[in-house]
């Protein structure tokens, strides 16, 4: 017996000696689980060129929670949560928050998309948040929190919440009326300086991208982490910066970041980062926030089905790629009237079908226009408008998705002529096009970009690189209404529910000349 | 908004993304064959991700 009990001691003195090694005294651990960038994909999903179904935000909380048992953590959500995917997008983002209640997130940024909803949707989903959401560059919407401090494993953590500066710039002006988005780094050394003796910790939770984290790191002391979002980054290990911890978690809930830290006297004295890939065929699911995701996965299915407005007439997608098309009008007609330009031109290989005289579903419209496009508009020259055009026809032998589809603009060719001269009498709001006078042009993001080998709005664009925000709006020479924040499809759903009964017509907008 | 994938500059409006970088540069079909997107520091980036003046793209087999 006597022996035993020195055997114990022993025992424990060796496992104090042994944890006194391993964990200096004051020392404490600190988990970090973080993702960022949701955008409301809540299912597993296929990526190009994988056979494997990744993500599923009901594996990533059953994972999120098996860590949490191990260590003393946080789990952090770095922006851009609630909207993007349509599972969030037709209930304005209240799925995202609900799922995050059920995981026990600790804290929220707020990313620039968070606005796409307008504020005071974002308002409301900040209330249903059982958690505190951030944005301490943010001014003009007091349910935004600058920080929140946590005590975890005997440790302050200071969580400070900041979002891109250039948020006004690509959403709707109203999302952002009355609000006002502050310098980052401006921001963050003031509050670092009012924490950094009340904590032992201080983290920011960023929605600013990988380069800008790194700038502030560089630009800022006092920063012990920077949990970043907004470039998607899948930056599989952390890096320092001076002695800032930077890390990443990719996409759409497809990894989970794990930072491991030891804490002693307020200083960071061990690190150890990772993402864990979200592979739904080697985990197990959490079961309440499954029930979340199939509850709204169902409505949305329903949704689909829901009869929105009546076509009085077929709207034609058919021949779009050949000529006008009652579809290409109806379609190019509403970018034209949402951004208020001049004219609107689209590609007719971006509708992808027609809809029946008859009753109209929310699914039918989102067959016709099933990409993630948005509304640009654009300022051209007269020559510009007449280039777009002379490219559009310019693939008509071979179908070619470019042939335009136009709204306020009207023009004649002949496909028999040489491409690049096949346009003829192009008339604006009635009048003939001046070429050296300025026009406001509505387009999709894709041809803004380049797309279907569309130069003239890239060119528009980078001849105007420089923009600036006043007052919460975009002041561009030539690019002038940008709404990266709600897709072409939900623009023309809500048209069709305002309008109830739709009908186009092939008006004569494109004529074909046999010379 | 400067950007360059691959090397080649290309001009992007203010809130387009990695995905509009690529259509501009014409590389689409890149990746639709399965090649990746990474950044100047060896990270694979997503197709929605924020791009920012003077970002550096790549794209490359995975």
């Amino acid at each position: 017996m006597q022996h035993s009990k020195i055997a114990f001691v022993a025992f424990m003195a060796a496992i104090l000696v042994v944890m006194a090694a391993i964990l200096p005294c004051g020392a404490a651990d600190l988990r970090i689980l973080y993702f960022n960038d949701f955008h409301g994909f809540a299912e597993s999903s296929r990526r190009i060129g994988s056979d494997e179904l990744q993500g599923g935000i009901a594996h990533l909380s059953f994972r999120a929670a098996e860590l949490r048992k191990e260590k003393p953590s946080l789990l952090l959500a770095a922006g851009d949560m609630i909207q993007g995917d349509t599972w969030a997008n037709l209930f304005a983002g209240k799925p995202s928050i609900d799922v995050m209640n059920a995981m026990g997130v600790d804290a929220m940024v707020v990313g620039n998309h968070e606005f796409d909803f307008g504020k005071t949707v974002l308002a409301k989903r900040i209330a249903e948040a059982r958690f505190p959401v951030l944005g301490a560059n943010v001014t003009g919407l007091d349910a935004l929190k600058p920080y929140v401090i946590r005590e975890v494993n005997g440790l302050k953590v200071a969580i400070i919440g900041v979002v891109t500066e250039e948020t006004p710039s690509a959403t709707h002006p109203s999302n952002v009326a009355g609000l006002q988005f502050l310098p980052v780094a401006r921001t963050v050394r003031q509050y670092v300086s009012e924490l950094r003796h009340r904590v032992d910790v201080i983290v920011v939770l960023s929605h600013i991208g990988y380069n800008a984290d790194m700038e502030l790191a560089g630009a800022v002391n006092g920063i012990d982490v920077i949990v970043g979002g907004h470039s998607h980054t899948k930056a599989v290990k952390e890096i320092t910066v001076g002695k800032t911890v930077i890390v990443q978690a990719w996409e759409h809930g497809l990894v989970l970041g794990v930072l491991d830290l030891t804490v002693e006297s307020g200083r960071i004295t061990s690190v150890s980062d990772r993402l864990e890939s979200i592979t739904p065929a080697l985990m197990k699911k959490d079961e309440k926030v499954a029930a979340i995701v199939e509850n709204y996965a169902g409505q949305v299915r329903e949704s689909m089905g829901k009869v929105i407005g009546e076509a009085l007439v077929d709207l034609n997608a058919e021949n779009a790629r050949t000529g006008e098309s009652n579809m290409g009008n109806f379609v190019a007609d509403i970018i034209r009237k949402e951004s208020g330009a001049q004219a609107a031109i689209i590609n007719g290989g971006g509708l992808r079908t027609s809809i029946m005289k008859g009753p109209v579903t929310v699914g039918n419209i989102y067959s016709v226009l099933p990409f993630n496009n948005y509304i640009l508009s654009i300022r051209l020259t007269g020559q510009q408008i007449r280039d777009a055009l002379e490219y559009g026809v310019s693939g008509i032998e071979a179908k070619e998705g470019r042939f335009p589809q136009v709204s306020g603009i009207s023009f004649a060719y002949s496909p028999a002529r040489e491409a690049g001269k096949r346009i003829a009498a192009i008339r604006i709001a009635g009048k003939p096009l001046e070429l050296t006078r300025h026009y406001t042009v509505a387009t999709n993001d894709f041809l803004a970009a380049g797309g279907d080998g569309y130069q003239v709005f890239r060119e528009a664009i980078r001849q105007a690189p420089d923009f600036e925000i006043v007052g919460g709006t975009i002041r561009s020479s030539n690019i002038v209404y940008n709404d990266a924040g709600r897709w072409l499809r939900d623009v023309v759903v809500s048209e069709v529910q305002k309008e109830k009964k739709i009908t186009s017509a092939v008006e004569g907008r494109i004529r074909t000349e046999s010379k | 908004m400067k950007v360059f994938v691959n090397n080649t500059e290309v001009h992007l409006a203010p809130g387009m993304t990695v995905r509009h970088a690529i259509i501009a540069a014409g590389l689409t079909q890149e990746i639709a064959a399965g090649k990746k997107v990474f950044d100047a520091w060896g990270n694979e980036v997503g197709l929605d991700g924020a791009v920012s003046e003077n970002y550096k793209i790549y794209i490359k087999d995975a």
